[in-house]
């Protein structure tokens, strides 16, 4: 079959049989260990990452509970350390950034009018090495095994003779593991957005929530080393004697922080942008209109992935550097405001000019505006030298960064979930519930971590296991463990809202909110070929473009049904022209062994077992040898090529 | 009938685009990590100068020089939106002309931004002793 153009013949009763026999994932054990299909991974990536979000959020209650009243004993000084580390590690790392990627895993595709991610295999590789590095990392925790430095792991002490054990082993081994998952999903989401666009979503088509993604993935490839290289130096330091970051042996202590922090700050972004990109999905269909300044949010996704790479001094204003040095700094961290303030006004321009329906969804995107401004605010305070050197490492802090990761990333997740619950699982959910969850959930954060602003003023410094009883710490830290209650208690609203969903909610049809994206063109939930014809794009609001509609029925081509096979079209990078078809993969069992493999071979390391350690390298060398084997015929012989 | 662009211009016009989109955050990039480390490894070694030349001209020079980079992307930014202004204006419906309408926007508000950037941290340059602690 050539990709030439035919007349519209539409998709008749045999392509839809065709696609649906190649696209079949019969309901086994097998096909659940083998599948490939995006929209399953993507689920996966979100109902794990939600576990994970639910182990560490109990661990901030053990602590908050522990910090209600002055000199409280509840848990040991050794436990609150793993607690407040698994609480950060897991919060950042285990839950915001696979929670996002669970939204791209299962949107992008769909918005982009594609039928899987690029490279769905390496897509099914990712999920399990996620599952099987949060579990390594968590599985620490009952043998008093877990991190205990925080999620930052300073130097020096994270070095073996300040912190013996295996801990901080945990650490540097589950991120580096982690870490694999991390950059090959964001690979698979930059090649995905730009070569399986469907034809005619130009540029300056693309859903706000795909160019979030793409300019997150690439942030990813290019922060994510920084860390990899940190946590691979601390590894040697600790294991084999190496001097990275011990100054007696001419290392240095501060390299631990740099390489950190080109990492970390990077990685606020890297957790806020995808979220930001939910908000501005969310808002058309809850405001019956188009996103206002599109350009202009776009400039703004883009700048904040760049000036996030210049900002990273900022976290260490006070480690001491030449003056001119902090003006460099000082100057990016208070411009990155400017994007950040650009996408706020156009959404509130948006919500002014619109006519806006007040479901829960939209709920939950102004309670993110409320709370990430404030966020904002007290972040640009920081970008001031003189006034971070004054409140740093102190609780002003902890709530301006919870401020920014619940108010911007937790609270437009959640308005994700309520409003592609239809799409994901294909039932309604009960608004009734989804309020008391959201008004809930929104006291409860600001009850929790507003008056951390106060005690971090009057000098209670952070990551203290207790503190002796000081005039403004003791009231205030009650009423925040009072909040955290509170937010917890939405939170579990949430989950029962999903549940009760799943499993009494009423069947949503394709497009229960009239949203603007080619994914509400689909069943809810979608087949598994996602579209039975593939859109040919007209405007920035596909579904609500009739010439987009139209290309999809009486104007469908067998160059776009392509139903000869499990295949999907190839378009170009800028102007998304179409190229050709292309074959997509097979189930298969080989990113599961592929993620087991790695399993052994970093548990082995952590024990030691060096070894075990060079048979699992092994393993890791033939399944990858077996993944590359060429074992489907050339493009020109499937007849294919262009 | 008109003729289309030949690959040559067409090459130049798209190298030249995407210097006006992404021009001034490649100078941006540039000033900072030439400006900060040559301020922060010289006076960490105690010294005021960089082989002849001093210390403050260095720095000098690596504000002015990624500044005039940004100025340069932003008039292509500028220009290419004015002419796909005119191009949409005279009803073209062209994939292309919207993306590079789209892009020029954008090039036009993020050279502003990082130029904002490197006048804020070059203005320190002007105030401080380049070593000051």
């Amino acid at each position: 079959m050539s990709t030439t153009t035919s007349t519209a013949p539409g998709v008749g009763r045999d392509d839809l049989a065709r696609l649906a026999e190649h696209w079949a994932e019969p309901r086994s054990l097998r096909a659940w260990l083998t599948t490939v299909d995006h929209k399953k991974i993507g689920r996966r990536y979100l109902v794990t990452a939600a576990f994970f979000f639910v182990l560490a959020g109990l661990s901030a209650l053990v602590m908050r509970t522990q910090l209600a009243r002055p000199e409280s004993g509840v848990v040991s000084p050794q436990e609150y350390n793993q607690l407040f580390t698994m609480h950060g590690t897991a919060m950042i790392f285990l839950f915001a950034t696979p929670m996002l990627f669970g939204f791209g895993n299962f949107l992008v595709p769909l918005m982009i009018g594609s039928r899987d991610m690029a490279f769905p295999r390496l897509n099914a590789f990712g999920y399990w090495v996620f599952l099987f590095a949060g579990l390594f990392m968590w599985a620490s925790l009952p043998f008093g095994a877990a991190p205990n430095n925080g999620w930052f792991a300073y130097a020096p002490l994270n070095q073996v003779q300040h912190n013996p054990g295996l801990h901080m082993d945990v650490y540097a081994l589950g991120l580096l593991f982690l870490g694999i998952s991390t950059t090959a999903g964001a690979i698979n989401f930059i090649v995905t957005a730009l070569k399986l666009r469907a034809p005619g979503m130009s540029l300056n088509r693309v859903p706000l929530f795909v160019w979030a993604i793409v300019a997150t993935a690439f942030m990813v490839v290019f922060a994510l080393p920084a860390l990899n290289a940190d946590n691979a130096m601390l590894f040697f330091d600790r294991r084999f004697g190496t001097h990275f970051f011990d100054p007696s042996g001419g290392g240095n202590v501060l390299l631990w922080q740099h390489l950190f922090w080109i990492f970390g700050h990077p990685d606020v972004y890297i957790i806020v942008l995808p979220a930001l990109g939910i908000v501005s999905a969310v808002l058309p269909a809850f405001t019956r209109r188009g996103v206002v300044a599109y350009s202009l949010i776009v400039l703004s996704i883009v700048a904040i992935a760049i000036i996030s790479f210049g900002v990273w001094v900022h976290h260490m204003f006070a480690t001491g550097l030449p003056q001119l040095s902090y003006s460099f700094f000082s100057a990016a961290s208070t411009v990155i405001t400017i994007p950040s303030g650009i996408q706020i006004f156009a959404w509130l321009a948006t919500m002014l000019l619109g006519r806006l329906v007040l479901r829960v969804p939209l709920l939950f995107v102004i309670g993110f505006v409320v709370t990430f401004v404030l966020g904002g605010v007290t972040g640009a305070m920081f970008a001031v030298t003189a006034f971070d050197q004054q409140v740093t490492d102190s609780y002003f802090v902890v709530a301006h960064f919870h401020y920014v990761l619940i108010g911007g990333a937790v609270f437009p997740m959640l308005a994700g979930i309520y409003y592609w619950l239809p799409k994901i699982t294909g039932r309604m959910y009960h608004e009734g519930l989804g309020r008391w969850a959201f008004w809930l959930a929104f006291t409860g954060m600001h009850v929790t971590f507003f008056p951390m602003h106060l005690t971090g003023l009057f000098g209670m410094p952070r990551r203290v296991y207790t503190y002796r009883s000081e005039p403004g710490w003791d009231g205030w830290s009650l009423v925040s463990t009072v909040g955290s209650y509170l937010l917890a208690l939405g939170l579990l609203l949430v989950l029962v809202g999903v549940v009760h969903a799943v499993r009494r909610g009423r069947p949503a049809p394709a497009d229960p909110w009239e949203g603007d994206s080619l994914e509400w063109s689909t069943a809810s939930p979608p087949e598994p070929y996602n579209f039975p014809v593939i859109p040919r794009v007209h405007s920035l609001h596909p579904t609500w473009d009739a010439r987009t509609v139209e290309s999809t029925t009486t104007g469908a081509t067998a160059d776009r049904v392509l139903s000869e096979g499990r295949r999907t079209l190839f378009t170009s990078e800028l102007d998304a022209r179409t190229e050709r078809a292309v074959e997509m993969p097979e189930p298969s069992f080989k990113p599961l062994v592929l993620a087991g493999a790695l399993l052994v071979f970093f548990t082995a390391m952590l024990l030691a077992a060096y070894p075990i350690a060079v048979l699992a390298v092994l393993v890791v060398a033939a399944t990858i040898a077996a993944w590359l084997w060429p074992s489907r015929r050339p493009d020109e012989e499937l007849g294919l090529a262009s | 009938m008109t003729t289309g662009p030949g690959p040559h211009t067409r090459l130049a016009g798209g190298l030249l685009l995407w210097y006006g989109v992404l021009g001034g955050a490649v100078a941006w990039a540039a000033h900072l990590l030439v400006a900060w480390p040559l301020d922060e490894l010289t006076c960490a070694a105690g010294r005021e100068r960089v082989s002849a030349v001093p210390l403050w001209l260095a720095v000098w020079l690596a504000v002015v020089i990624p500044g005039l980079v940004t100025v340069g992307s932003l008039l292509v930014a500028t220009l290419v939106w004015r002419r796909t202004a005119r191009a949409s204006s005279a009803g073209a419906e062209d994939r292309a002309v919207g993306r590079s309408r789209m892009l020029a926007v954008v090039g036009v508000w993020a050279n502003l931004l990082f130029l904002t950037i490197i006048v804020l941290g070059g203005v320190a340059v002007l105030v401080f002793p380049p070593c000051q602690r």
